[in-house]
């Protein structure tokens, strides 16, 4: 017995010594407990897109630029910028005094060392989307960088906020480590609002505040604490306790109760270092009979109730999609003219036109549904939406990552499924979708095999128009184009809920800083 | 575990030698398990391996091209063919290297050696919990047998077996966690710090105390089923009868008589769930957001990171050979009437 006792003892004094808390005792200070659900691994936001990731290095890392509501450039390490009337070139001017965690002095190398060294190397989005573009980057003195262009390049400000591209210390990273592997990707050293503390892999990373922040009052809290807690239920109920005071994602079924207490805050938002400005999309593989055929697509699409979905599914946290832009996206969505309205009648008319008539069972043909297994809910109800029309939806539940090699790399699949993104600007998130030149074994690409020159120019015509109204006038017509050939089946754009307990303010849950400026309410 | 009722030798002989034959007969039973270990290492490397899904996807994210896919995974050495990779793998745990984790960009065995304590933590704690309740159950169930309370502890030990955990962590956290507010959702400590004046050991038991219910449940119903068939079955034996006959009381009966002589087959029990309580922690460690090895296997198998799942695996194939030497040893410590083979 008394062995037990030691061995309990033991074990207990271990586990403590693995999840350790800086400092141990609680003190007047102010820290806010945020609910992750993904370990993000490492610390270095320049190497992957990883989801992870970013919710926490956003807070330790700065872009030149930052992102309002509206996704409009707001000065961030850069204070301002020019632009050539050409579009050519860019030009930043830095803010002056800004520090790294460790005291040594921000400049332009930094830069110019993470562009080169870093993002156009690691950063898959980064070196697909900004690389053919780009010439070179400059830094004529310590506090300008010049970017140049081979053509004009319109993206470029929506591509340089925190999570497209945190800029990382040259005297950190500069001493030609391998740069996955490198040690400061597990004690990153930033110039954002908080400074890495520590981190209990398994358990929590913890950030302190920045004495020395650039942006003056900020941040308004003393602590963060990321709490790792993989179950969206779980996280629901520490926010409840008051575990924890943030979390990113409210489970559909909890929205009521948060919303009618007055404790907690909920919010909807489209943004985020998670990704902005998201769609759900049914992916039919164009390759195969007889979603190669546009009747049998307009057919289908009909066939699908997206209102339902969106209430039924997701819990209204978005509406009903209408194309290949997000009605949430701020400047670059046109209502498209051809509009596919939920006709199961008009559904049932075009099938039998395209000669897929019904067999003695009713059914006309078998089709398989690929989809991540956190989609079941989805998956169920189209099954049972198509069954009116007479298609059996043979469903293929898979792990997240079985699901993506499947479609996207495999593509071995009648209907397939994704969450893509639009981002920031179409030319980051939308063009790779249906874009022709992204066809292969590409996560999150054009995984239905969609080809259309015309639209191929018109993303590059857009991508290299510097006025945003003419850029929304291309972006109007590729809607149109694309709606009309029908290659994806969009069904909700998102718009997800985050909550919070009303003893805190400020969350910006549209940016990837988005503990930046949160503050305690005063009683 | 092959056993069988000691015969020949006088029983001064046996219990003299007793600890150093123990000692032996547990490495034999090890050195048995090295040729089907590493057939398991073998098989479970080629399985993981299989399993459709690119670890590349999770590390470095979406929207890249072909080539920057490729040089990834040529960094990672995922562009070997499957028998280069078995043959790294293979020779680098000869030499004593678990490999390096993809996701958490460490050695294997640092990341695998941070979890163990506080897996060791909350499947002792199942294991204890499990146990003693279900031996308890089993007690007071044979107190009289068949009545009332036997039958209600028949139902509920059906009942605890046949919960998910998944749907019992959620009640005992909405219950215990949210309603009555007496511990915490999730977590090993607390996340704002340890309170001033509390001690940081009470934090932890206090986190510890919902998953290791959730863990050990259903090995309670387990335990306490079997422990009172063979309570029962010990109850008919002529030492019990002649014990009454001396006229010693119920409770003499049950404690000095029966349970010596009826524990072994709760050790086997016990003794299985042990090894197996890593695999088995996963789902609770998730849910309670429990910094163990379950979850780190979870993670590792939905990352496809192959060199930190082996590194689990590898732990948890040795906690099951241990589990089974040390309740192959139990048998022969708690009845000394089985012979050594």
């Amino acid at each position: 017995m008394r062995c037990s006792i030691v061995l309990a003892v033991a074990f207990v004094a271990l586990a403590c010594e693995n999840v350790r808390s800086k400092p141990p005792a609680t003190t007047d200070r102010v820290t806010v407990v945020v609910a992750l659900g993904t370990e993000p691994g490492q610390l270095n936001p320049a190497i992957t897109t990883g989801g992870g990731v970013h919710p926490i290095t956003d807070q330790i890392f700065n872009g030149l630029v930052g992102l309002d509501e509206q996704l409009n450039p707001v000065p961030e390490l850069a204070e301002r910028w020019d632009i050539a009337e050409d579009g050519q070139v860019y030009t930043f001017h830095l803010r002056r005094g800004v520090t790294w965690h460790d005291g040594a002095p921000f400049t332009a190398a930094d830069v110019v060392f993470t562009f080169d060294q870093v993002l156009l190397k690691y950063h898959s989005r980064t070196r697909a989307g900004l690389g053919p573009a780009l010439e070179r980057i400059e830094a004529p003195d310590d506090s300008t960088v010049v970017f140049r262009f081979k053509y004009p390049y319109a993206p470029l400000l929506q591509r340089l906020d925190v999570t497209e591209a945190s800029i990382l210390p040259k005297h950190v990273y500069g001493d030609g480590r391998d740069m996955l592997t490198h040690r400061a990707n597990q004690h990153p050293v930033g110039t954002g609002a908080f400074v890495f503390s520590d981190y209990v892999r398994g358990d929590r990373i913890v950030l302190d505040r920045n004495m020395h922040y650039f942006r003056p009052g900020l941040p308004g809290v003393d602590r963060v604490v990321f709490r790792i807690l993989p179950s969206a239920a779980t996280a629901s109920l520490a926010l409840e306790s008051g575990d924890v005071d943030y979390i990113s994602s409210v489970p559909g079924p909890d929205l009521t109760r948060f919303r009618t207490r007055s404790e907690f805050r909920v919010v909807q938002s489209t943004g985020g270092s998670g990704g902005s400005v998201c769609q759900e999309v049914i992916i039919p593989n164009l390759a195969r009979p007889p979603l190669n055929r546009l009747d049998v697509r307009r057919a289908i699409y009909s066939a699908i109730d997206r209102d339902f979905i969106a209430e039924r599914v997701y819990f209204g946290q978005g509406v009903a999609a209408t194309g290949p832009v997000s009605s949430r996206h701020p400047w670059a969505y046109l209502a498209p003219a051809t509009k596919y309205p939920y006709d199961v009648a008009l559904a049932n008319q075009l099938l039998d036109r395209s000669g897929l008539r019904r067999g003695p069972d009713g059914m006309r043909v078998t089709l398989s549904f690929a989809h991540a297994a956190n989609q079941a809910r989805l998956a169920d109800v189209l099954r049972d939406q198509l069954r009116a029309v007479g298609i059996v939806l043979r469903l293929e539940p898979l792990d997240f990552n079985a699901a993506v090699d499947r479609v996207f790399v495999k593509k071995d699949f009648d209907f397939g499924f994704a969450s893509f993104c639009n981002g920031a600007d179409p030319d980051i998130g939308v063009r790779r979708v249906y874009s022709s030149s992204n066809i292969g074994p590409i996560p999150f690409s054009n995984g239905a095999g969609y080809r259309n020159p015309a639209v191929d120019s018109l993303f590059s015509a857009a991508a290299s128009t510097i006025d945003r109204a003419k850029r929304r006038e291309l972006y109007g017509r590729i809607q149109s184009l694309v709606t009309e050939d029908l290659p994806y089946f969009w069904l909700f754009d998102s718009a997800g809920y985050r909550a919070w307990r009303a003893t805190f303010t400020e969350f910006h849950p549209w940016s990837g800083a988005f503990m930046e400026a949160v503050r305690p309410v005063m009683p | 575990m092959e056993r069988r009722l000691h015969g020949g030798s006088a029983p001064g002989d046996a219990v003299t030698h007793r600890p150093l034959s123990l000692l032996r007969y547990a490495g034999r039973r090890a050195m048995l398990l090295v040729p089907f270990g590493a057939t398991l290492v073998v098989v479970a490397f080629i399985l993981i391996q299989l399993a459709p899904g690119d670890p590349i996807l999770l590390l470095a994210g979406d929207g890249g091209t072909p080539e920057y896919y490729a040089e990834m995974r040529a960094h990672y050495g995922l562009d070997q063919t499957l028998s280069v990779q078995l043959g790294r793998y293979l020779s680098a745990i000869l030499h004593g290297d678990l490999g390096r984790s993809m996701s958490f960009q460490r050695p294997v065995a640092a990341v695998v050696l941070e979890r163990l304590p506080a897996t060791l933590l909350l499947g002792t704690a199942a294991v204890t919990f499990g146990a003693m309740f279900g031996l308890t159950l089993g007690l007071l169930a044979v107190w009289r047998p068949h009545g009332w309370m036997d039958r209600a502890i028949r139902l509920w030990t059906s009942l605890a077996h046949a919960t998910p955990v998944f749907w019992l962590a959620q009640w005992l956290l909405l219950v215990f966690a949210v309603w009555a507010a007496w511990l915490p959702v999730g977590g090993m400590t607390s996340a704002r710090g340890v309170l001033s004046g509390a001690s940081p050991l009470g934090d932890v038991l206090r986190h510890l105390v919902l998953p290791a219910v959730a863990l050990g449940l259903s090995l309670s119903a387990v335990t306490g089923r079997v422990a009172r068939a063979s309570f029962l079955n010990a109850l008919q034996q002529p030492f019990v009868v002649a014990a009454r006959a001396r006229g010693a009381s119920d409770t003499r009966v049950l404690f000095a008589h029966v349970l010596p002589n009826a524990v072994v087959p709760v050790v086997t029990v016990v003794g299985y769930h042990a090894g197996s309580i890593l695999s088995g922690a996963a789902l609770t460690e998730a849910v309670f957001a429990w910094p163990g090895l379950g979850k780190l296997l979870l993670d590792a198998a939905l990352q496809r990171d192959v060199p930190l799942a082996m590194g689990v695996f590898l732990v948890g194939m040795l906690s099951v050979v241990v589990a089974n030497v040390l309740t192959d040893v139990a048998y022969h410590a708690l009845d000394p009437r089985l012979e050594l083979t």
